[in-house]
């Protein structure tokens, strides 16, 4: 027993169908994945079992006369015939040449004391057929084959089949619709006797022959070989004897017959998926793609809202440390609209408010999302778009919260208080310390000279006073300068930090992304396009 | 024996073909057992000493006469029969059953039957004997002719009964094959008990069997107008019918519809006006099966294509006496076919082709139809209207094909419809012939047909497309009963009539089953359509309200809003200031933030929903699968739309704020407020949902006092669900649309089928 050889064309197209059988669960229909499968099965089966017989099926309708021709061809009664209808109810089966054989007739589940061996006894004369097992099926159109699948499982598995048909049932329904039709592109492993040849005049016969011949085109077999016979007078038995021997001689039915499988189901898949542009569309996410998603997962976030709040927060409360302290207070003595809601505490909350972190918005999120898989499943097989839109939305349900813990961290705290506000604050209280002094220096001056203890007379100089009115003055100059200045570091800073800070949340956006929403797409993307250069493999 | 004879009214009861359990053995089935047929030939003669002559219808011919006594008849045969000894023989009506064994002698039972049913009980009394019968029956058929003279007293005939039936044994044995025990002794028994039986049920005969005659024949005028008129209901409420859904089954009702409309209007409603018209006789059969064969050989003349390329036939062909050639060509049976004179190679299947031959009798046509199982699929729907417009179904099929599963699905179709039924067996070659009936017997009494008229045609050599003479005698014969006696033709014809009127019992609900199926199928698919928008709706509610809202760009644009110190400067103290209108941009990015938001929320929801309602119909069908192609998004114009919804809403509720949002005395005196950040500032609170807590809503609070904000709150919330609703609406319009396209179903003709269904009920 020897491994099949195969032609270079059959096993990297098994190969390809292995792939696709592997990719396709949840995307290929259930039936013609299925069918994939026992095709793979049936094909590594057969491939691995004996090449040196080829297992030809005699098929037919009842009383088609399949046992007799069966009977004619092995040249022994070992299959009863009869007149009863159905009257094959099991497999028959006749090997030429016994050994290896063993194994075949275990896979094609044909019972032991329905096998026959011409193994012995019955070898001359029949050498041409060395390597046949011939085996007789039951029908598969009479009311006991509704409920008996014997007859369809051979014909599946059987490296050739041969159709027996008669005058009476040559154009049955049963046989054409079901199988003949079905079976178009097998040519090469389909014969088809024209049983009961002795029934017919011979200008009969021909007008049959032609009749059936121009069916069996119509249907799409192309190049029909149909073998007149009859069983009872044993004509043309010997034609179909030489044409099964041909193909047993070659020994390349079984291959001949997988390749016409491969092609079937081949035509098949890609009718559920056909290949249109399927293997141009993206198997990467491209940057372009990236970027869109970051920015549309920023807006998700507010990133540039947030950078903008930061800065005119900043703004906002730097005027409280580092601002020139005159205008403050005197807007303190300005009604507050809150006390006289009597809402005092709001106030404070309010600034509370602006301490709040960052967070993503989850409906966002989403849209972000599926923009980019919309995007990218364009125009690929609903089941391919539904897949990468899954795959897109794989994590989103924890994405908003990553992305709002993620940013946290890079988050500004907007009650920050540098060092050098406070710095600047001292030093503007020191200026008001100071004015106090100048002022309270110019009062007592010139309200009380000479009334000053000694110790303070210097006070009362009045030369002084001028210069001590000229310090005031530059005093609150200088305040109000280090106010206007400091003021304007801070806008400089907070626009820095905002740069900074959007280039940080950014660079974590499209971290997050790409970890929970880009790697899942394209693993999917990948699938889609190994998937369909398989189906490109499988149809070359 | 007599007693049996009795028994023949029982028989009556069941007016079908089994009664045909005639006396005459030496039908083609019995040919090949000669030895069985013998006795009961002889039973049957020798059992009725009495001349036939007792009959109440003189106008009856003699042979006719003969078939009166079925019940007679009956019993010998059933002895006779291997066969008969299957049958059960206990109930009243299983008398029938025996005698139906007998192939084709059951046309004379069949017309004897039906005779025997129309006379009165008195008559039946006088004429009843089975003598007759058997005398009759011997003379009638040509078969019988060996056997038939000797009459023999009933006792002898007994004798001979029994001893028969020890011959007949063994032949009973091969036959029923698990049964091994003896048959001789069934048949004994058998007789037994129909005698017993038979005498029982001749009582109640008489009244049953008008009182069935009531229903089936000559109807009161009004009555046959109110069958009509049900009828003429029903077709319409049929045609009415619409199936618009691809469904699976839908392919079939269609055809169902098609079929019953064709049947009421070929058949039924031609039927019910004109009772006495010509029996039509459908031949049907498998392709080869040598109908056209049989039609030419009875027809004596080529009426139809006969040839050895299958499938032949293709158009109907009718074949009838000249007299009734009118009725065809003119009336309204099959009044859809064009009627041609003679087969064209271009005919249609839409046609009908009429022959006239004198050679057929008077009263019964043939019509020779299509195949039931060739590739050609057309045929198949041609033959199956043929058949539906039948008086009675001869189903043609062969020695190599009676296993067929095609032929087996005709038959379980004519004994669903309760059609008359003959079978004929061709294309038996004459050394299997015993098994193969046998076989096919068996099987068919398996199947509970064990008890129709059977014929017999031999593998023979045809000639110019017709059989020997000798091999249609039987069938010509029967014929030629059917032409001849009235009374049984009408029978027939009631009876196939009355089997499609019961049929419609069950066809016609079926039919409305799948409308109510596709009705309820489009219901579930809008409730789907409604489901995922309004759980859509709900989440966004739910949204709108766990502050969910206020998150990314609209927290930080509220950051940005009360951090700058915008808020504060919304609210202005009166006296002071004028200058309201400060920080635009900034309020307007709040808002335009909110409504990005909003936006969002209501365009992932309709996302969502638009993929779940796609994702429910595949679940649900293949169809809905299709129906949902490229509706898996919502509709481009959604975006578009929401955004103008929003700001519309915001718009309002600025306005809201304006109008209604007076504040407190109290406050107007002190503050003034920017009514835009006040709006603002009150989408917030509402967002943020909450208890009142918050900043926002302490704000609001003390501005515009409890009562509005929740005045107002209320009101805004529902004017933005009734916005999105409108929205969804749009969008579940498509869904809805895709649907209608598809084909709206109307439930109230399911209603009307019903209700013309059971206007029909009761106006049989």
């Amino acid at each position: 027993m020897t491994t099949m050889t195969t032609r270079p064309g059959l096993a990297p197209r098994l190969a390809a169908l292995t792939k696709v059988v592997e990719l396709g669960p949840g995307r290929l229909d259930k039936k013609l994945l299925n069918e994939a499968n026992g095709l793979l099965l049936r094909a590594g089966d057969r491939l691995k079992l004996s090449s040196e017989h080829t297992v030809v099926a005699l098929a037919g309708g009842t009383g088609s006369g399949k046992s007799s021709l069966f009977n004619a061809i092995s040249g022994l009664e070992l299959s009863p015939t009869g007149v009863r209808r159905p009257t094959t109810a099991r497999t028959h089966a006749c090997v030429w040449g016994l050994e290896g054989a063993g194994p075949l007739l275990d896979w094609l589940q044909i019972q032991w004391r329905h096998r026959f061996s011409r193994a012995s006894a019955l070898d001359k004369g029949d050498s041409q057929l060395h390597g046949l097992i011939l085996l007789d099926l039951p029908d598969h159109d009479s009311i006991r084959a509704l409920t008996d699948t014997e007859a369809d499982r051979l014909i599946g598995l059987a490296d050739l089949v041969v159709w027996v048909l008669d005058p009476q049932k040559y154009a049955d329904a049963s046989t054409h619709r079901r199988y003949v039709t079905e079976l178009a592109g097998h040519d090469a492993v389909t014969v088809f006797a024209l049983n009961q040849a002795d029934r017919l005049t011979t200008e009969e016969l021909a007008e049959l022959v032609i009749d059936l011949n121009d069916l069996l085109r119509r249907e799409g077999v192309e190049h029909p070989s149909v073998v007149p016979t009859s069983a009872v007078t044993g004509r043309g038995v010997e034609s179909l004897k030489s044409v099964i021997a041909t193909a047993v001689a070659r020994r390349r039915a079984a291959i001949q017959k997988l390749e016409a499988d491969l092609h079937r189901l081949e035509q098949k898949l890609s009718q559920s998926m056909p290949m249109g542009e399927a293997l141009s569309a993206p198997s990467t996410v491209d940057e372009a793609r990236r970027m869109g998603l970051t920015d549309a997962l920023c807006d998700a976030v507010g990133v540039p809202a947030v950078g903008e709040a930061m800065e005119n927060v900043y703004a906002e409360r730097s005027s409280r440390w580092v601002g020139w302290p005159y205008p403050r207070w005197i807007g303190k003595f300005r009604t507050d609209p809150l006390k006289s809601l009597r809402l005092d505490d709001v106030g404070e909350e309010i600034r509370g408010i602006a301490t709040t972190s960052v967070s993503a918005q989850s409906a966002e999120v989403a849209n972000a999302v599926q923009a980019l898989a919309d995007g990218l499943s364009m125009g690929m097989h609903p089941v391919w778009r539904t897949a990468v839109h899954q795959a897109a939305r794989s994590r989103s349900g924890q994405l908003p919260q990553a992305l709002t813990e993620d940013l946290a961290e890079v988050a500004p705290q907007l009650d920050r208080v540098p060092g050098w506000w406070r710095a600047l604050k001292v030093w503007q209280y020191f200026l008001v310390v100071a004015f106090v002094a100048g002022l309270a220096w110019l009062v007592v001056g010139l309200l009380m000279p000479g009334q000053l203890p000694p110790s303070l007379e210097l006070l009362g100089e009045s030369a002084t006073l001028p210069w001590v009115g000229l310090m005031m003055a530059s005093v609150l100059g200088l305040g109000a300068l280090s106010g206007i200045a400091s003021r304007n570091f801070v806008e400089l800073g907070a626009s820095r930090e905002r740069e900074r800070l959007e280039r940080e949340m950014r660079r974590r956006v499209a971290a997050v992304s790409a970890t929970m929403v880009v790697e899942p797409v394209e693993r999917e993307l990948g699938r889609h396009h190994s998937f369909y250069t398989a189906m490109r493999d499988l149809s070359v | 024996m007599r007693p049996a004879a009795l028994g023949g009214p029982g028989a009556r009861t069941t007016p079908p073909a089994s009664d045909g359990a005639a006396p005459d053995t030496a039908r083609p089935w019995d040919r090949q057992e000669p030895r069985d047929e013998q006795p009961p030939a002889t039973d049957a003669s020798s059992a009725e000493p009495q001349p036939p002559v007792t009959d109440e219808e003189p106008s009856a011919e003699t042979r006719l006469h003969a078939g009166e006594e079925p019940p007679a008849a009956v019993e010998p045969a059933s002895d006779a029969d291997p066969y008969a000894a299957e049958e059960p023989v206990s109930e009243a009506d299983s008398q029938v059953e025996p005698a139906s064994s007998d192939f084709a002698e059951a046309t004379v039972g069949a017309e004897v039957a039906e005779e025997a049913e129309d006379a009165e009980p008195d008559e039946r009394a006088d004429s009843g004997h089975p003598a007759d019968v058997a005398d009759l029956a011997g003379r009638a058929e040509p078969a019988d002719s060996d056997e038939p003279a000797e009459d023999a007293d009933p006792a002898q005939a007994a004798d001979h009964r029994l001893s028969d039936a020890n011959d007949t044994a063994d032949t009973a044995d091969a036959e029923d094959t698990e049964d091994d025990g003896e048959p001789a002794d069934d048949a004994d028994e058998g007789e037994g008990d129909t005698s017993a039986s038979a005498g029982t049920t001749t009582s109640d005969d008489p009244k049953t069997a008008p009182g069935k005659g009531e229903v089936l024949e000559e109807l009161p005028a009004e009555a046959a107008e109110a069958l009509m008129s049900a009828l003429d209901a029903l077709r319409e409420s049929i045609a009415d019918l619409r199936f618009g859904l691809d469904l699976p089954g839908s392919e079939e009702a269609k055809q169902a519809q098609a079929e019953l409309l064709a049947q009421l209007e070929d058949y039924v409603l031609p039927r019910v006006r004109t009772s006495a018209a010509p029996a039509l006789i459908v031949i049907a059969g498998s392709t080869g099966a040598g109908k056209s064969t049989l039609v030419n050989s009875l027809a004596e003349k080529n009426v139809s294509r006969t040839g050895v390329r299958r499938p032949t036939t293709g158009t109907p062909v009718l074949a009838c006496h000249p007299e009734d050639r009118k009725w065809f060509a003119e009336g309204e049976l099959l009044r859809g076919l064009e009627r041609l004179d003679k087969p064209e190679p271009e005919a249609g299947m839409r046609s009908l082709v009429i022959v006239a031959t004198e050679k057929l009798p008077q009263g019964v046509a043939l019509l020779d139809t299509p195949d039931i199982d060739s590739v050609v699929e057309e045929h198949h729907d041609v033959a199956h209207r043929m058949l539906d417009a039948a008086d009675l179904w001869v189903f043609v099929t062969t020695a190599a094909r009676y296993a067929d599963a095609p032929a087996w699905n005709l038959l379980r179709l004519a004994k669903e419809r309760g059609a008359r039924l003959a079978i004929v067996l061709s294309r038996v070659q004459e050394k299997s012939a015993d098994v193969v009936l046998k076989h096919f017997v068996r099987m068919l009494t398996e199947y509970g047909l064990g008890d129709i008229d059977r014929f017999v045609i031999h593998e023979s050599k045809v000639a110019d497309g017709r059989l020997p003479d000798n091999e249609v005698t039987d069938l010509r014969l029967w014929l030629a009963e059917l032409s001849v006696d009235e009374e049984r033709r009408a029978q027939a014809v009631r009876e196939t009539l009355n089997g499609v009127l019961n049929s419609f019992r069950t066809r016609v609900p079926a039919l409305a089953k799948h409308l109510e199926a596709q009705v309820a199928f489009r219901a579930e698919l809008r409730g789907d359509v409604e489901a995922a928008f309004r759980g859509a709706l709900v989440e966004i509610d739910k949204t709108s309200k766990n502050g969910s809202l206020l998150r990314g760009e609209v927290l930080a644009r509220w950051q940005d809003f009360a951090g700058s110190g915008d808020l504060m400067r919304s609210l202005q103290v009166r006296k002071r200031s004028r200058a309201a209108k400060q920080a635009p941009e900034r309020v307007l990015a709040f808002k335009g933030a909110i409504r990005t938001g909003l936006e969002s929320v209501i365009v992932a929801a309709a996302n969502r929903a638009s993929e779940e309602v796609v994702a429910r119909w595949r679940h649900r069908s293949e169809l809905g699968a299709k129906l949902g192609e490229n509706l898996d998004r919502p509709s481009d114009n959604l975006v578009r739309h929401t955004g103008r919804t929003i700001a519309s809403w915001q718009e309002h509720l600025s306005e809201l704020v304006r109008t209604e949002g007076v504040a407190k005395r109290s406050v107007s005196k002190l503050v003034s407020f920017d009514p835009d950040s006040l709006a603002l500032i009150f989408m917030v609170a509402m967002f943020s949902g909450g208890n009142g807590e918050g900043v926002p809503h302490r704000l609001v609070n003390a501005l515009l006092g409890a009562e509005s904000l929740r005045g107002i709150g209320a009101k805004a919330l529902s004017d933005l669900r009734a916005r999105i609703g409108v929205l969804f609406d749009e969008e579940a319009m498509r869904y809805v649309q895709a649907l209608d396209s598809a084909g709206i179903p109307d439930e109230s003709v399911a209603t009307r089928l019903y209700q013309a269904t059971y206007n029909l009920e009761v106006a049989r």
